[in-house]
């Protein structure tokens, strides 16, 4: 019951605008401290280790600095202003052209805190520059941003197959339509929010003196080196040349040499992307560290013990367990992160569903678009906070908490029909 | 007195490096928690935390050792950077096999060994589970002799990997989750993993062909580790319980490894026909058997207590290995005529 | 009075200096991958130790990058209230919330982060896959480091709160204007 009440000091004192990482440690200590003495926190260096070795996670600097660097030689704006100008009139092409970035992106990385930071760096500045509405960007940025989970490679997908036993690669293929309509569902939600409300989403300002062929060629143009930086991350995970980690370095060293290509490199600008990077890196991990001690206490406290006999209450009947077990995720989404739910509660679910001869594959993929959606929720969706975190002051929590909902709403469509259209996405909901 | 030391009721915390759940090795622990607490009606207690929970999979030993946790569930040879010597006590390059490995420990000098390298670090430490023989790994492309293992960039960790190190492969670290898409991509040519029940869980077997057979790890024993201070509060036959459930559950792990191990094949065999059995070209063996045999005089020349424990084992297997010559293989020699 | 603005510059150093390392580890281990990736593929070379130090200068990155970003106004607030909040009920805040949430975390941490490197140094720790790297207990040694450094980050928060408090200071000025630097 500790954890449950951990959860609601957590909620009220994070609104009071301390910084989210230590308001997670601070009330972790207090809870842990008084539940379990002090030595629960001999704990931590383990845990803090755990994420200093865990090298997946060095995707989060490393794509960060691509992006820091993109910015700082002003060639992300090159880039999406670009893309932008090709939709010519049609407002919403910067909110388009991030989706289609931030797709890019989820293919070569299943980290979600590098995705939404790099995103946030390389598209934010850029929207609100062209007076796009606070909501609409930072909802767009962070859905993007978070498609990496479902698209593989996705981490989800990886605990997954781990939990339930089922080959990385099926899971990996399975995850590919669910992926693609979400995207065409954010960029169909774009076009008709801004053919409802154009003022939202600018369209890009046309330049007279130039013909549209002459402004599409030149576009296309501007498009071509950051693009082929993408190309070059994407196709060195596909062809094998690195994993999906070490990418995100041929990624940064990739954005300095375009720096150099474009008379943009200086030492000083290289120094102070690792700066800001730096700075960035500590607020998501610094988040990771105030959120493992949290877990901690919930844990330790006996949070997970009391988790599985509510979850053992859950329907005996198909239908009525698929609902309910998704409406469960959900809202623990809410305040527990993604490992812990596939390692706590999958492991309780799973045996229900195979009895009832559910199709673990599509199951999984459930489990897996429903965790990407609890990193979306507020209040405690990481990717909220993570974009915040390098969002500019005039952009306040609440924008972003009110421009995420259409996107969740988004995600509890595709989730719905995949749940009542399997066959849709090219699976069955039985054997 | 008597009376109350035989009401009083224990509850012994376990961590294990395993996640929750992990088939095999988890079901090892738990049937140890669960015949303790019968043998003992309840007076004996283990909870068990998985890596979910403690997040230190190879904290296991720092963390028994502190007394944070009781009880670890864990292999030896994960301990090789911190105490060298605790190398020995899971499985040698060809080394014992599972039955002559257990004859070491119960019957030989091999628990006896192992309680001196533990002891200095307040632990004691158990056979906790056998895997039988581990595969050699997959392979992406056959290999005909040794030229075809130079510069091979294979997931292999620990001593095998310095064996393997010595014929010209190059060892390669690379996170569990990243593997498959790893041997996918070729970004590395071969993985090391367990044996067909544990590797089909990660389909390697959608995507490198040749599957070597093992030499490496003839005998992967686990073990349980238990904190010095929580051993001795435990009264004698609660000791005893623990002991004997510690043993049965690691028997009776080899006997489930040896089932899931068969029916996994039988499924792979169904079902993969692409998959190959493979037995590395002569050679090769004994290039690694060489390099094998001069990484263990290194490492028996570091002190001692590993030049007695590799002494014992060499003496032990000389003797063991006459006698499974005469028994297991000539039997399976026979088999192999008549059939 | 003095003083406290004497203490407060004196640990924004610190801070500053902890920002500086991890830059450097940034640099180096951008550099790092990049090396090891091409190595692997064009030369062929693999080399745990090289692979092991890239983890190494990753942990170094975020640790000390922690105390740097606290400094700088760099970890992410809930502004639901905060923004529309006066100089002095945000340094009250902050006051608070560096004495008893930030300082005594960094001790809980710090301590047992130290026993946690000293264990590792007394048994002589070093990687256990070939070729990997010696000495396990430095990089252990970055988690009291840094607790020890988001302490005095803590108390650099507590000092500026204070320096607010009394109208010499306020929060405009340090807060990370222009969105990311
Ligand atoms: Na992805
Ligand atoms: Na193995």
């Amino acid at each position: 019951m500790i954890g449950m009440i951990m959860f609601g000091a957590a909620l009220v004192l994070l609104m009071l605008g301390f910084p989210v990482a230590f308001t997670f440690g601070g009330v972790a200590l207090f809870f842990g401290v008084f539940a379990e003495g002090m030595d629960l926190f001999a704990f931590m260096p383990f845990r803090i280790m755990s994420v200093m070795q865990n090298k997946v996670l060095m995707a989060v600097p490393l794509f960060i600095f691509m992006g820091v660097v993109l910015q700082r030689t002003r060639l992300a704006e090159q880039l999406l202003t670009s893309m932008g100008r090709l939709f010519g009139g049609l407002p919403g092409g910067l909110a388009i052209s991030t989706i289609l970035v931030g797709a890019l992106l989820a293919a070569s990385t299943g980290v979600v805190g590098a995705s939404v930071v790099a995103m946030g760096l390389i598209s934010l500045p850029v929207m609100l520059a062209h007076k796009y509405d606070k909501r609409l960007s930072t909802g767009t940025i962070c859905a993007s941003g978070t498609l990496g989970q479902i698209v593989p490679p996705s981490i989800i997908l990886i605990i997954l197959g781990d939990v339930l036993g089922l080959p990385v690669g099926d899971l990996f293929k399975a995850a590919v339509w669910p992926g693609v309509v979400l995207i065409g569902l954010y960029i169909a939600y774009i076009l008709v929010l801004t053919r409802l409300k154009p003022e939202t989403a600018p369209a890009m300002p046309t330049d007279n003196t130039r013909s549209r062929k002459r402004e599409i060629v030149d576009a296309l143009i501007a498009i071509i080196p950051p693009l082929a930086l993408i190309v070059v991350v994407l196709g060195s995970i596909f062809t094998g040349i690195a994993t999906p980690t070490e990418s995100s370095a041929l990624g940064g060293v990739g954005a300095v040499v375009l720096a150099i290509i474009y008379r943009q490199f200086s030492f000083r600008m290289v120094w102070d992307s690792a700066r800001d990077t730096v700075k960035v890196t500590a607020m998501v991990f610094a988040i990771l560290i105030g959120a493992t001690a949290f877990s901690m206490v919930f844990s330790y406290t006996g949070g997970d013990y009391l988790l599985e006999d509510w979850l053992h209450m859950l329907p005996g009947e198909e239908w009525g367990f698929i609902i309910l077990s998704m409406l469960v995720i959900l809202v623990l989404g809410f305040f527990i992160d993604f490992v812990e739910i596939s390692f706590i509660i999958v492991p309780i679910l799973a045996p229900v569903a195979e009895a009832m001869g559910i199709n673990m594959l599509w199951f999984a993929i459930l489990i897996a678009m429903n965790l990407q959606t609890s990193f979306l929720t507020p209040p405690f969706g990481f990717s909220l906070f993570y974009l915040k975190g390098v969002a500019p002051p005039e952009v306040r929590t609440i924008d972003i908490y009110k421009g995420i909902i259409p996107f969740i709403l988004i995600q509890i469509l595709v989730l719905a029909s995949i749940i009542i259209f399997p066959e849709w996405y090219g699976m069955s909901s039985t054997y | 007195a008597t009376q109350s030391l035989a009401q009083e009721r224990f509850t012994l915390r376990l961590a294990e490096t395993w996640g929750p759940n992990f088939p095999i090795f988890g079901d090892t622990s738990k049937r140890m928690a669960k015949l303790a607490e019968e043998m003992s009606d309840g007076r004996l207690r283990i909870r068990i935390d998985s890596a979910n929970k403690h997040k230190a999979p190879f904290g296991v030993f720092d963390m028994v050792k502190a007394g944070q946790y009781d009880l670890g569930h864990s292999a030896s040879y994960y301990w090789k950077g911190k105490v060298p010597e605790t190398l020995f006590f899971t499985s040698m390059p060809f080394g014992m096999t599972a039955i002559e490995q257990y004859a070491w420990f119960y019957h030989g000098d091999g628990m006896d060994l192992m309680q001196e390298v533990y002891e200095p670090h307040n632990m004691l430490s158990f056979p906790g589970g056998n895997t039988g023989i581990q595969m050699g790994g997959w392979f992406r492309k056959e290999i005909n002799s040794l030229e075809d293992l130079k510069g091979l960039k294979m997931r292999i960790p620990g001593f095998a990997g310095e064996v393997f190190a010595e014929v010209g492969v190059s060892p390669t670290n690379i996170p569990p989750g990243e593997l498959y898409t790893a041997l996918e991509r070729n970004t590395i040519d071969a993985v090391e993993w367990v044996g067909p029940a544990l590797d089909l869980r990660l389909g390697f077997q959608q995507i490198a062909d040749y599957y070597y057979t093992g030499w490496h790890e003839p005998a992967t024993e686990l073990q349980f580790l238990v904190n010095k201070d929580t051993w001795e509060e435990l009264p004698a036959d609660l000791q005893a319980i623990l002991k004997t459930a510690m043993r049965v559950s690691a028997y009776d792990m080899l006997v489930q490894s040896q089932h899931a191990n068969a029916e996994a094949w039988a499924n792979i065999k169904e079902e993969y026909p692409n998959v190959q059995i493979k037995n590395f070209p002569e050679d090769v063996f004994q290039a690694m058997y060489d390099a094998n045999k001069k990484l263990l005089k290194e490492a028996a020349g570091r002190n001692e207590l590993a030049a007695r424990i590799v002494e014992s084992q060499e003496n032990y297997l000389d003797k063991t290995r006459a006698y499974t010559d005469i028994s297991t293989r000539a039997y399976l020699n026979t088999m192999g005529e008549v059939e | 009075m003095r003083w406290i603005i004497k203490l407060d510059e004196g640990l924004a150093r610190l801070s500053s200096l902890c920002g500086w390392v991890a830059c450097v580890a940034m640099i180096l281990m951008a550099a790092n991958v990049f090396y090891d990736v091409v190595a692997r593929y064009a030369f062929n070379e693999v080399s745990i130790g090289l692979q092991e130090m890239e983890w190494h200068l990753y942990s170094v990155v975020f640790m000390l990058g922690i105390p740097y970003a606290l400094r700088s106004d760099g970890h992410v607030r809930v502004d639901v209230f905060y923004t529309n909040w006066g100089q002095k009920t945000k340094a009250m805040v902050n006051l608070i919330g560096a004495l008893i949430f930030i300082i005594p975390f960094a001790y809980l941490i710090g301590t047992y982060g130290y026993e946690f490197a000293l264990d590792s140094y007394n048994m002589g720790e070093g990687s256990g896959d070939p070729g990997g790297l010696p000495n396990r207990w430095i990089i252990k040694a970055v988690i009291p480091l840094t607790a020890f450094f988001i302490a005095t980050a803590g108390l650099n928060m507590a000092t500026f709160a204070l320096r607010v408090l009394s109208g010499e200071k306020s929060y405009e000025v340090e807060h990370s204007g222009e969105g990311l630097a």
